[in-house]
């Protein structure tokens, strides 16, 4: 064996402790998922579809999945459509302000969902006159009728978009940065188009993967979001995904499997719809 | 784009039209700035009430006595004189430090495997199936482990007839504390792969070739060069696993129905439980998260501006 082999093969074991490491981490994830359709099946003596038969015909199954799709659907149209000309707004009028969106789209990490909705129930709960001021007269309003959101599915929509600001601002944030905003609406507006025209149609196809990355990520967080649900005693899909499984362990693995797919559709839908559009390369590479 | 009037073109006239354009561009920029504002009132409204005044009302509360109103420190004494409180926070600290620490190496070494993939296919299969793993988390996560290495799981059953080896008898139990870190990693893992991997990209192959020929080993280059660079985003991707770990929840709930005493579990327990309601102290645990968590980012923000020296933004 020359030395230039034996130092080829010390190198391949270095180089394997990486690769190691990774199968390691591909098998513990993969593992549990095996495991949990296959306990899932084991619901009687040996494999069986009982408990996804018992599932599918549960009406609280159906019910807490459609409020919880609901919730999810409201959740991303309002985070997208308060973010996006948000961000644009700011790009091009306020670009000293971004620190302010930035700082905005940082504090849901220094506030978890349990802080948040504690702070929420305080604050639409009970009077209080320094949140009346501060709110400049809003919180008193939306806590008493005909626009009382306390307790109601609504708040929890508003507090969802809160919890997804993250995922949603710096996807569409990163995207319309590599974009050229400045060039593309200089060039739309001398072209006699307005504000919304602009916006619309230029710069919304322009940043489209952005828009997806963001509304996929926040439909799969509020899918699984049991926190505030709880706290609000909202019954959605992970309260009901609770609840069963502290019945039935076979059943909850069950709807465990169902939920992974639900979060499998979402990521795969960004994969997708981001990866594979052809025609914007060319829009971006001629923004540029 | 509406550009603020500038310049005044026409030069000849009188100082008295002059004053009198410049007062009228003084209140088109005046009004310019304030339409720009306006614009961007939507978005910070609905910030100030469902995300600033949440978070301003519980460190209003908690310096003061629910009962009474009056400005006190009682909350904060009480969170003190009760053990199980501290312990709380202990834990909290410590799974969260735990899964953040071994999250950010063992994904560090996992994704290193997955930039020096050839096949692209792989890799892009791997990230993909990471950005799912990081967003399977909470109750369904819970059962998932529960339904592998419970006591009735499927990995416990099979290693005790496969193998007679009886993981409970050996002292191992999915919910004790090691149990959770292993749970919570399920998560950690994945996201640290996710924050990983575009940061590995900084590294030049250059720089790997200049130092071998000038006769650096792979340890000398990864000891002076690799890790230096790296290390910024290395930290700020742990401070992010550790502020993931430490806000959850769902998880350790559904897991163990409370019977692990973390900060977020005993908030809920404070707040919403069959016992009695504390808000006060409940308050002061939230601003004890918030003071962690505070710092935790900021560490990671001041970490992520160092990385993008190395980005050349």
């Amino acid at each position: 064996m020359s030395a230039v082999q034996q130092k080829s093969r010390a190198r391949a074991f270095i180089v394997s402790l990486d690769a190691l490491f990774l199968l390691l981490v591909v098998i513990y994830l993969v593992v549990p998922l095996i495991a949990t359709l296959v306990f899932g099946l084991q619901g009687g003596k040996g494999l069986d579809v009982h408990s996804y038969q018992e599932i599918f015909t549960d009406k609280n199954f159906g019910q807490t999945l459609q409020l919880s799709l609901e919730l999810a659907l409201a959740t991303t149209l309002l985070a997208v459509i308060l973010v996006t000309p948000t961000v644009y707004w700011v790009q091009m009028r306020l670009p000293g302000v971004r620190i302010v969106l930035d700082i905005l789209s940082l504090i849901p990490f220094a506030v978890p969902p349990i802080i948040m909705s504690l702070g929420l129930l305080e604050v639409y709960g009970s009077s209080n006159l320094l949140i009346n001021v501060l709110s400049l007269g809003l919180v008193p309003i939306l806590s008493n009728n005909p626009f009382n959101i306390v307790n109601t599915p609504q708040l929890l929509v508003c507090a969802y978009v809160i919890v997804a600001l993250p995922y949603v601002y710096r996807p569409i944030d990163n995207s319309m940065r590599a974009i050229n905003t400045t060039v593309l609406t200089e060039a739309a507006y001398s072209l006699g188009s307005g504000w919304w025209r602009t916006f619309l149609r230029i710069i919304m196809p322009n940043i489209w993967p952005g828009i997806i990355s963001a509304a996929l990520l926040t439909f799969s967080t509020v899918m699984g979001e049991f926190t505030l649900a709880s706290l609000f005693g909202i019954f959605t899909f992970p309260i009901y995904l609770n609840e069963v499984g502290q019945s039935d362990a076979h059943k909850a693995a069950s709807l465990a499997v169902l939920s992974f797919l639900l979060t499998l559709l979402c990521v795969l839908g960004i994969i997708l719809l981001v990866r594979r559009r052809p025609g914007q390369q060319v829009e971006i590479a001629a923004a540029r | 784009m509406q550009l603020p009037a500038t310049g005044d073109e026409v030069g000849a006239s009188s100082i008295g039209t002059a004053q009198a354009k410049s007062r009228r561009r003084d209140k088109i920029r005046w009004s310019y700035t304030l339409t720009s504002w306006l614009g961007l009132l939507p978005f910070l409204l609905f910030c100030l009430l469902f995300e600033i005044l949440p978070a301003v009302i519980i460190l209003e509360g908690s310096f003061v006595d629910s009962n009474t109103n009056a400005p006190t420190l009682n909350n904060y004494q009480r969170l003190l004189s009760v053990p199980s409180n501290i312990h709380a926070f202990q834990n909290s600290v410590a799974l969260s430090a735990v899964t953040a620490l071994l999250g950010s190496i063992i994904g560090f070494l996992a994704s290193y495997g997955i930039y020096r993939l050839r096949s692209n296919w792989l890799r892009n299969f791997l990230i993909g199936f990471s950005s799912i793993a990081a967003n399977f988390a909470g109750v369904p996560l819970a059962f998932a482990f529960v339904a592998t290495l419970g006591v009735t799981g499927f990995v416990t059953v099979f290693l005790k007839n496969m193998l007679h080896l009886d993981l409970y008898n050996l002292g191992f139990s999915i919910y004790t504390f090691w149990g959770l870190v292993l749970v919570y990693l399920y998560f950690q893992l994945p996201l640290m792969i996710l924050v990983s991997v575009p940061a590995l990209a900084v590294l030049r192959p250059e720089w790997r070739e200049a130092a071998t020929n000038l006769g650096a080993s792979g340890t000398t280059y990864w000891r002076r060069i690799a890790l230096p660079v790296l290390l910024p985003s290395l930290i700020a991707a742990a401070l992010l696993l550790f502020a993931n770990a430490f806000g959850a929840y769902a998880t350790a709930y559904a897991l163990a129905q409370g019977n692990i005493n973390i900060v977020p579990i005993l908030i809920s327990f404070v707040v919403a439980g069959n016992v009695g309601i504390d808000v006060g102290l409940g308050n002061a645990l939230a601003v004890g998260m918030m003071v962690v968590l505070v710092v935790a980012v900021f560490i990671y923000t001041a970490m992520l501006r160092r990385v993008s020296v190395w980005q050349g933004r």
